[in-house]
């Protein structure tokens, strides 16, 4: 009896610093965060008063706001539908055993153990104006005049594929990583009676592994979506959300609004509109990722 | 991640003794306006935040000269942070809500949203009157707020924003001595861009320097986004022919570059020899001269543009240094002020001219150093630099540096406002609609 009262202290000592961590640097923020949704509070201000919807109301007349809603939208099912594509046939070529799978698993996990600051500016310098590889090779081949280069951050289509592309090389490892644990999950027997049926590669791929991995792909798709909706960091390094704001995403905003611009109830306001939505995504990722334990 | 520096001494030599006995024998005879309290024996503290200034030498004799001899002198240990300039705001937010962190912070904006944690800076400026006379318009218009009364900071400079033109370029077509105006701008980078490629670089991104030059050719075609009384009037004709300017100009001489830009793009343009003009402060000639001594003779300096209404620039770089209410060493701070305004001079040298006093009279040979720099070529060069006070303002012109200023200008709503007919996204009307309506939705929240 004694022993297992020590062992429920033990547990409740070993699990507190993780619940304060929780607590502290995810809770605290959140919780004011919406009280700031719902107050007049600006970078300077003392004191607090409830303003109800206010916030909402004036973000909601603003157009940079809409169209920053828009981009949230576009940047985050782009990059992700890069993503699970190509994370799909990454998983399935390193899957197999080959020479140097260690070096190159290495590689393909690059972007996602260095800061996102450093890759961000690294392609930063990639798509600059002035110094861009890409421009240099283009000029080089002749392809285009030394004055003429494509503006990679400058044109607004083009900003805003270039930040989803940095963004998809930023997440592409995350996926290809749980994707391969699903497909190495995949008994051997399944694919190989598939084999022996005379299923060929396509066949065995859309109609047995696909569908198979169908749990953990939503995982991956869901921690995708909440990693790239939240995220104002490739948006920031690489464009501010410019060119006239047309690769502005709801985080950089509220961020420009909140801390540069000293409306910090606004600015809260902006960050926590997506809350619901992230709940329901969450709320399905936890529920798959319990359907994916069972698999 | 900020730079620390501290001038401190926790054992004191003989040597360090005779010296700082030489500083404090220095020292009788000035005025301490803010007594600094605490016993003789009482070694105080005062920490200092500020940008990594853009001329390393500055921060050399900032930390290094002028705050180690005023810390013997006080008897304070002065430790100075350096952290980049986009990082500012966000640091000033972060001590605001933990209601602690430096005695002295420095923006590179007017703070005007901060005025209610800051004390009022009033009484720093009444005693420097006293010996230096009153600061210019633009450091009183950057500072004061006149619904309040107050001062929510304190300038001790600004830095200027003149034009910056390839000589060797603009020459051959005509204009020697580069534009003069908005419409030598069109005409000459037009006809550069046509014989050349060079394109002209009046930048249109959200970024620190399309804000301030757009925000000249606003003010030199008679638009602005608040008026005197600090009521909303971006939406003007004045705006208008700015837009359908800005249009024509980029057409005509730019390239879509101009809307990639960060705060140092156009300086790598103009050292790379790809641009043929641009607006920025003297960074481009002074990294030029270091750098690329070549490039730094062809790269010449002119005053502000003239427009169909005035000739007019905005300050490139306000310094506001602010005193938190919850600052430890308030009367240190106060005084640290008084004493680096009266050292001016020696910072005006250490910064190489980048940094214009808010005082003049405490650089009495402005003109004269200005128009002999060694570094120079030609030793001129910054002689266009004396007549910044006829053509330099504060980002609210014609009225004061306000909150929601601040936040207009930190929300990019001008740039994005050119940017927008510049591309042919919008008609100018629609463009000036679309900022107005935004602008009156900022302001209406700042009242």
């Amino acid at each position: 009896m004694g022993l297992r009262r020590d062992a429920g202290r033990l547990g409740a000592a070993m699990f507190a610093p993780a619940l304060l961590y929780i607590v502290a640097l995810v809770g605290t923020p959140l919780v004011l965060a919406f009280l700031y949704s719902v107050g007049n509070v600006k970078v300077g201000s003392v004191g607090y008063e409830f303003v109800g919807l206010d916030n909402f109301i004036s973000v909601l007349q603003s157009p940079t706001f809409r169209g920053a809603l828009l981009h949230s939208f576009l940047f985050t099912v782009g990059a992700q539908l890069i993503v699970i594509i190509s994370a799909n046939i990454l998983a399935l070529a390193l899957v197999d055993r080959f020479r140097g799978r260690g070096l190159v698993r290495f590689f393909i996990l690059l972007p996602w153990v260095a800061p996102i600051s450093l890759g961000a500016i690294g392609w930063k310098w990639i798509l600059d104006s002035i110094y861009s590889v890409i421009n240099w090779v283009l000029v080089q081949l002749h392809l285009v005049e030394p004055f003429d280069a494509p503006m990679w951050l400058g044109e607004g289509a083009l900003a805003m594929l270039s930040v989803i592309m940095v963004h998809a090389w930023r997440m592409l490892p995350f996926s290809t990583v749980i994707l391969l644990a699903g497909l190495t999950a995949i008994p051997k027997d399944i694919p190989e009676a598939a084999a022996v049926d005379g299923a060929g590669f396509w066949r065995t791929h859309f109609q047995i592994t696909i569908p198979m991995m169908t749990p953990i792909i939503n995982v991956a798709v869901l921690f995708g979506v909440v990693f790239t909706f939240t995220d104002m960091t490739v948006v920031y390094i690489l464009t501010r959300g410019g060119p006239y704001n047309s690769t502005q995403v709801l985080p950089s905003l509220a961020f420009f609004t909140g801390i540069l611009g000293g409306d910090l109830a606004e600015g809260a306001a902006i960050s926590v509109f997506l809350v619901p939505i992230l709940v329901v995504i969450a709320w399905l990722m936890l529920r798959l990722a319990r359907r994916a334990e069972v698999v | 991640m900020s730079k620390k520096k501290r001038s401190k001494s926790s054992t004191i030599s003989r040597r360090d003794f005779v010296k700082a006995a030489g500083v404090a024998a220095a020292g009788v005879g000035t005025s301490v306006a803010f007594p600094l309290g605490g016993g003789a024996q009482e070694r105080k503290t005062l920490k200092i935040l500020q940008w990594s200034h853009f001329v390393p030498g500055y921060d050399k004799w900032f930390d290094g000269e002028f705050c180690t001899a005023w810390g013997e002198k006080n008897n304070t240990e002065v430790i100075v942070d350096h952290i980049s300039l986009g990082e500012i705001n966000a640091r000033a937010a972060a001590e605001v809500a933990a209601q602690q962190g430096h005695d002295l912070l420095m923006f590179l904006s007017p703070p005007a949203a901060y005025e209610d944690q800051v004390i009022d800076h009033g009484e720093i400026y009444q005693e420097l009157e006293g010996t230096w006379g009153k600061p210019i318009d633009l450091g009183y218009k950057s500072t004061y707020n006149p619904k309040t009364g107050k001062y929510f900071a304190f300038s001790d400079s600004y830095v200027p924003d003149p034009a910056n033109y390839r000589q060797d370029l603009w020459s051959q077509v005509g204009f020697p001595n580069g534009p003069d105006s908005w419409e030598d701008l069109h005409k000459g980078a037009k006809a550069i861009k046509e014989q050349f490629g060079n394109p002209c670089g009046v930048g249109l991104s959200q970024e620190l320097d399309s804000n301030m030059a757009l925000r000249g050719l606003l003010w030199a075609h008679g638009g602005a986004v608040q008026d005197e009384e600090g009521a909303v009037v971006i939406n003007s004709p004045g705006t208008l022919e700015a837009l359908k300017y800005m249009r024509k100009l980029y057409e005509d001489a730019q390239t879509a570059e101009v809307l990639t830009w960060d705060p140092s793009s156009n300086n790598r343009g103009m050292l790379a020899g790809k641009l043929s003009f641009a607006c920025n402060a003297i960074s481009i000639t002074r990294t030029a001269e270091k750098q690329n001594p070549e490039m730094s003779e062809k790269i010449q300096l002119a005053p502000a543009l003239m427009g169909p209404v005035r000739r007019i620039a905005a300050e490139h770089v306000m310094d506001c240094y602010v005193i938190w209410n919850f600052a430890d060493n308030k009367a240190g701070a106060k005084q640290f002020l008084v004493d680096y305004i009266g050292d001016f001079a020696n910072a005006f040298k250490a910064s190489e001219f980048y940094n214009f006093p808010c005082f003049p009279q405490t650089v009495p040979n402005m003109d004269e150093l200005i128009a002999n720099d060694p570094a120079a070529k030609p030793p001129d060069k910054y002689k266009v630099l004396g007549t910044v006070l006829d053509w330099a303002t504060n980002i609210g012109y014609p009225g004061f540096a306000s909150a929601a200023i601040d936040e207009v200008f930190n929300t990019f709503v001008v740039p994005t406002m050119f940017a927008t007919v510049a591309r042919g996204q919008a008609t100018p009307e629609e463009a000036a609609a679309t900022a107005e309506k935004e602008v009156k939705r900022i302001f209406d929240k700042w009242k």
